[in-house]
């Protein structure tokens, strides 16, 4: 009795152990090669109010290292296909592409989404939504927005450089925000500030430079959800620098008879706000910024001290200046908070923010700014002299 | 009766598995927004209070369960009516921690898996955990459940790179009004839901280390709590935070460059698994002590089938449960997790329970008499 007793006991464990792999196999697997890999994504406002959604596909088998393809002479398949379709919502537009492509669309693989300038320009709140509440697509990303071209165009690159376009963009953008003329915008940063008021969101702007090429650099600046305008590159270093994002760059400062480059190692930014009897009055940016000497071959003997302080201040100004225009253009053209005061308000004077938490586009667009740069050289570089200005 | 007993770790995972339970994917207390931490603060101290009312219950009527407690003190008939509304909250329980665990699944990681199936294959796991008896139970806890903080703290600290650390700031934009709501509602959940162990502290083997078992597994559940508000916070911003369904999940989201949320849905399942199996054995285990069945074992897969099918039952779609979770259950919970114990202690304060066997004649008598 007992032998049968432990036979049955046997059966089911073997039988409970074999539930954990049934767990661990989705509902609705899907192999590799029964989808298609998305690398980039597009969306844009048609004319008629429609919401055309590009996808850029990637084919693994089509994908060939440089060297390999090189040698045969015969037609290679492309690595890559672009389709897109309309829709009245974005989820209706995807899933109504399968008309089109073959197989399913994978989603979570996509390296960049672009959005187009009109769609910005009637805004993103909606179009957002989805991706916020679809599992599929990544929060992490990357967002850009399309200037002077269609997301279509830019999907439809073929670039020289890396046989899928998508990667070939995301490494651009990583590139320009290394230097710090592009912030580089996560979807989840989107997400963040979307509903946030006292911080307008920001992305980074992409252009079609050539038939082959991209040109990411400059900023998209957003107020309620709407594009509102654009910063071109100086501008949106500056306001990196404000915002404590800004990663490294090239400061050119002008010298004795030429320019000179500076090159930003580390720099740390803040925003504040003074508070005087409970209504914001300045608005308070103070960066502390550490560069080394990159090029000097216009400038005069470097071995002074006073030299370098001199030029240390020449850096705080010129630094200063980008943040100023950033700061003025947000505030007098697009009268929008993107760098985040409202949000220090918020924190430390709450009773002061919900005083002015409806009017906050106003108030701030004319709020006086205080802004003080303070600029370190650290290094001047394996020489000290320039050519020519030695003893 | 009594044979089976567990060692005081065994209880303290035990309970601390409880507490994680379901609060490891629905953030505790958010009703606070911002100010959630000092609900989980305020909470977390009454919540400790609240549990060591039960364990003072259970020191009081030693190697008594709950339905025992109720019999002898409130006498057999309307004790065991009050017994069978908690086994009737037992399975609610059960059925609610069943559901909160489908909805998760389906949401975020098997969205085209029908929740009944999923439900039902987490029930065979639990049901037959709760099969082996209390000290199955407990070494299980002993195992799996230092996992959880461990996971926590892996999350956690890999997260501090994407930190605003200032981001639970104001303090108390909205005054104390909705701190102390979100305060009671995270009391009633998890801490009250403890009640369930009123089955389970007569198996303890040493009885003078309860009152510390508790309080220390209080201390810790709040204290985590607190650490995964500040992270959460920190990586969402209060204005995404408030928006999302699944707060922990969508931060484990952020992860850079790895996906990590198997590490929250482990944490879910081994949580899930202490609360659900607790839920169940407390019932059975006074359905057999109510109608008098010797063994309790022939009841959990009734018990737990009944469960899957009143999970799926009970909620038309997620927000029904939220809204229900977030609006009636602390008012509905109040009842089995307050005022009834409160009652407990206090006729147990007046009466000290007796061994000698006259004890049961003289409850009636003063049941009758009023």
């Amino acid at each position: 009795m007992t032998v049968k007793k432990d036979k049955g006991r046997k059966a089911l464990l073997i039988l409970l152990l074999i539930f954990p792999l049934l767990l661990a196999g989705c509902w609705n697997n899907r192999p590799l090669t029964e989808i298609n890999i998305v690398a980039g994504m597009g969306l844009e406002r048609t004319e008629d109010g429609k919401i055309l959604v590009t996808v850029q596909v990637a084919e693994p088998g089509a994908i060939q290292p440089a060297s390999a393809g090189g040698g045969s002479g015969g037609e290679k398949s492309k690595p890559v296909f672009v389709a897109s379709n309309e829709g009245e919502t974005v989820f209706e537009a995807l899933r109504g592409m399968l008309a089109v492509v073959d197989k399913k669309l994978f989603l979570s693989t996509a390296q960049v989404l672009i959005i187009g300038e009109k769609l910005a320009q009637e805004g993103i709140g909606e179009i957002l939504d989805f991706f916020e509440r679809d599992y599929e697509v990544s929060y992490l990303v990357d967002v850009i927005v399309a200037k002077d071209a269609t997301p279509d165009e830019l999907l439809r690159i073929e670039s020289d450089m890396d046989t899928i376009p998508a990667v070939y963009i995301k490494g651009t953008v990583e590139n320009t925000a290394a230097r710090g003329t592009v912030k580089k915008t996560l979807l989840i940063d989107l997400f963040k500030d979307m509903d946030c008021k006292g911080r307008q969101p920001t992305a980074g702007q992409i252009t079609k430079s050539s038939d082959k090429e991209v040109r990411t650099e400059g900023l998209a600046v957003f107020r309620d959800g709407k594009l509102a305008g654009w910063l071109n590159p100086y501008e949106t270093r500056g306001f990196l620098f404000a915002n404590n994002e800004l990663k490294g760059g090239i400061v050119n400062v002008p010298v004795d008879n030429g320019k000179a480059a500076f090159e930003i190692i580390r720099s740390k930014g803040s925003v504040s706000v003074e508070v005087e009897d409970g209504k914001p009055s300045m608005l308070i940016i103070r960066v502390n910024a550490e560069a080394n000497v990159g090029e000097y071959g216009s400038g005069g003997r470097l071995d002074s001290l006073e030299t370098l302080y001199m030029l240390e201040e020449k850096l705080g100004e010129e630094i200063g200046k980008e943040i100023e225009m950033a700061l003025e253009k947000c505030q007098k053209e697009f009268a929008s908070d993107i760098f985040g005061f409202g949000i220090y308000l918020h924190k430390y004077y709450p009773k002061c923010w919900k005083e002015v938490e409806n009017d906050w586009h106003n108030i701030f667009s004319k709020l006086p700014a205080d802004i003080r740069v303070d600029a370190k050289i650290m290094r001047v570089g394996l020489v000290i002299n320039p050519v020519g200005k030695g003893e | 009766m009594g044979k089976t007993r567990i060692s005081g770790l065994q209880l303290f995972m035990l309970l601390s598995g409880f507490l994680f339970g379901s609060t490891v994917i629905l953030a505790p207390a958010l009703g606070a927004k911002n100010d959630a931490w000092l609900a989980i603060i305020i909470g977390g101290t009454g919540g400790a209070l609240l549990m060591l009312i039960y364990a003072a219950i259970s020191l009081l009527n030693p190697s008594k369960t709950l339905v025992e407690i109720l019999k002898e003190k409130m006498g057999k008939v309307l004790g065991s009516i009050i017994a069978v509304l908690y086994i009737w909250y037992f399975i609610h329980l059960a059925s609610l921690v069943f559901r909160d665990f489908g909805e998760f699944i389906c949401t975020v990681t098997f969205p085209e898996t029908p929740m009944t199936v999923l439900i039902s294959i987490f029930a065979l796991g639990v049901v037959y955990g709760v099969n082996g008896g209390v000290e199955v139970m407990g070494r299980m806890g002993e195992l799996l459940v230092p996992i959880i903080p461990t996971f926590i703290l892996i999350v956690s600290v890999s997260l501090i790179t994407v930190n605003d650390f200032t981001a639970f700031l104001p303090v108390l934009e909205n005054g104390m009004g909705p701190v102390l709501k979100a305060a009671l509602s995270y009391i009633t959940f998890p801490f009250g839901e403890t009640v369930a162990f009123l089955m389970l502290f007569p198996n303890l083997n040493r009885k003078e280390k309860l009152k510390k078992i508790v309080f220390v597994s209080a201390a810790l559940s709040a204290l985590i709590s607190i650490v995964i508000f500040f992270r959460d916070i920190s990586v969402l911003g209060s204005d995404l935070m408030s928006r999302v369904t699944f707060v922990p999940h969508s931060t484990t989201l952020l992860f850079p460059e790895a996906n990590v949320d198997p590490l929250v849905d482990i944490n879910l399942m081994i949580g899930g698994e202490a609360k659900i199996g607790v839920c169940i054995y407390a019932a059975t285990k006074a359905i057999s002590q109510v109608a008098g069945i010797e063994n309790y074992t022939n009841l959990t897969r009734a018990v737990g089938a009944f469960c899957v099918v009143l999970s799926v039952w009970d909620f038309e779609n997620v927000l029904d449960l939220f809204s229900w979770t977030e609006r009636i259950y602390s008012y509905y919970a109040i009842t089995f997790q307050v005022i009834i114990p409160l009652i407990l202690l206090v006729l147990s304060l007046i009466k000290r329970s007796k061994p000698a066997e006259g004890s049961d004649a003289d409850n009636e008598g003063v049941i009758a008499s009023k």
